[in-house]
């Protein structure tokens, strides 16, 4: 079933491909062999290359004999699964607390010095501590990942709230709205935007936060495949794991956060003039 | 105020008119006196006193429907008569068509009409009104004001509009209670006897009693303008 063939080119010029094309495939796809040529260039200039930067051909080559042993499925699995359960998990209760503290002026002074310091303090920073009171356990990765959502999307939150138009708050009161349905009715949408910024700034800390838990305290996971890998020279390896880990990213912020994220600033962001 | 008057709070420029305002309607505190309405000391804000702010107050991610049933929406009024009543008021203001769309597709006068329409929806005891047409330009202004007064015939509502136009106090009020500079305090209260049906911008502008009384309340606020 090869429905992208040349053999049906009509269906290249569907509406999902037009759309592909015009929304900057033709520049992804430029970009992306641009780059693979230069690697490869670089790689066939330098001194023993395995060693030092395997060329994109032998990474492929060693991505071959993953594959078939369906290791890199698996680690591919594991590292989504721990991305997915920890962000969602920290902007679930990020949220809430951001709104918390938005709503009185005097706590979201108090607490924007504290949230300050701790989003300085990236999750690779938080993960001593951490492996001191779990060990390298599945629980250390998870936290570390929540960690690393949080702050983000509760600053994002708690601004996102506070810059919500008084004028707004005011209207509603007067129309007899009690201090819940001021937080449904205009706190939460007028923040809407806020949060889907921060939602996906957080997630992008959070794939980093992924990986470097999985060096330090995972077991299986591609971070944990770059670490081994590299401990026992298998620099292909290495590279693999890095290409997947900005791959994955671009894939993922190009089809899952930035249309969510515009879509609901379309959605709720309706300035007045 | 008189059951279903129409009053006009006029005076210079930061002489405390929107702060008057904003004390009556339970958004600030008031040091001296009391605020009652039907015999009720006011505490803080409620239902029973609808506002219609300075600035586009309506929320911009609701339908001009959904924003005009907020206040419904709140009392807990059922969807089916609620539907019933944001027919009946969008009619009133003459928003017919336009339900669906959001704030950001409407003018700037259409817009007041909403924050109108939602006030009205409501309905308060009493409407307070802070310069609501401020912000439009002064063709738009004209027929909002003429509206304004056929919409305040129809319901019967007591209004209380607080504004630095003299022309449009006079042409709205029953009484204008004109301020001093600051600190604002009562100078003078100016009856205007012309009946409701009567007020049309073609018509008063050629009439004596109107223009008489809306000069005596321009020199009034022009002796209180500090001369810089």
């Amino acid at each position: 079933m090869s429905s992208l063939s040349v053999a049906r080119p009509d269906l290249l010029r569907s509406a999902r491909a037009r759309r592909f094309w015009r929304h900057g495939g033709l520049e992804l796809a430029l970009v992306t062999l641009l780059a693979l040529a230069l690697w490869t260039a670089i790689s066939a200039s330098i001194a023993r290359p395995d060693r030092y930067l395997p060329s994109p051909v032998s990474v492929l080559d060693s991505s071959r004999d993953l594959l078939w042993k369906g290791i890199l499925p698996n680690y591919l699995g594991q590292t989504l699964w721990r991305l997915v359960t920890g962000s969602l998990i920290g902007i679930a209760l990020g949220i809430p607390f951001g709104i918390l503290v938005g709503l009185n002026r005097t706590v979201s002074e108090m607490c924007y010095p504290i949230l300050n310091f701790f989003q300085s303090i990236s999750g690779i920073a938080l993960l001593p501590i951490v492996m001191i009171w779990w060990g390298t356990t599945e629980k250390t990765v998870f936290v570390v990942v929540l960690y690393t959502c949080f702050f983000p999307i509760a600053f994002s939150v708690l601004t996102g709230v506070r810059s919500t138009p008084r004028i707004y708050v005011n209207a509603l009161r007067t129309l007899g709205a009690s201090r819940l349905r001021i937080v449904r009715d205009v706190l939460l949408p007028g923040a809407m935007p806020s949060i889907a910024t921060g939602a996906r700034l957080s997630i992008g800390y959070a794939w980093r936060a992924v990986i470097a838990g999985e060096m330090l305290a995972g077991r299986r996971g591609i971070g944990w495949m770059i670490f081994s890998a590299q401990q026992v020279d298998r620099t292909a390896q290495v590279v693999l794991g890095m290409a997947l880990i900005g791959v994955l990213w671009i894939l993922l912020d190009r089809y899952v956060l930035r249309p969510i994220e515009s879509d609901t600033i379309q959605r709720w962001g309706l300035v007045q003039r | 105020m008189y059951d279903g008057e129409f009053a006009a709070v006029v005076g210079p420029s930061g002489c405390g008119k929107t702060t008057l305002l904003n004390i009556l309607a339970g958004l600030l505190p008031y040091r001296h006196g009391t605020v009652q309405v039907d015999g009720v000391p006011v505490k803080g804000p409620g239902s029973d006193r609808g506002v219609v702010f300075q600035e586009h107050a309506i929320l911009p991610w609701r339908t001009v429907a959904r924003n005009i049933g907020h206040g419904l929406e709140l009392q807990g009024v059922p969807r089916q008569e609620r539907r019933r009543r944001v027919r009946e008021f969008v009619e009133l203001v003459g928003l017919a068509g336009f339900e669906e769309r959001y704030p950001h597709e409407l003018s700037g006068g259409m817009k007041q009409r909403v924050a109108l329409a939602r006030t009205l929806c409501a309905n308060p005891v009493i409407m307070l009104m802070d310069e609501p047409f401020a912000a439009v330009d002064a063709q738009t202004r004209i027929t909002l004001q003429e509206e304004l007064n056929r919409i305040a015939i129809a319901t019967r509502k007591t209004i209380l509009l607080v504004t630095h136009n003299v022309d449009e106090a006079a042409f709205l009020g029953d009484r204008c209670f004109v301020f001093t500079r600051r600190p604002g305090r009562l100078k003078a209260t100016v009856t205007i006897h012309i009946p409701r049906d009567r007020r049309i911008w073609k018509e008063v502008v050629a009439d004596p009693a109107f223009t008489a009384r809306r000069d005596e309340i321009l020199e009034l606020v022009r002796a209180e303008v500090r001369v810089e």
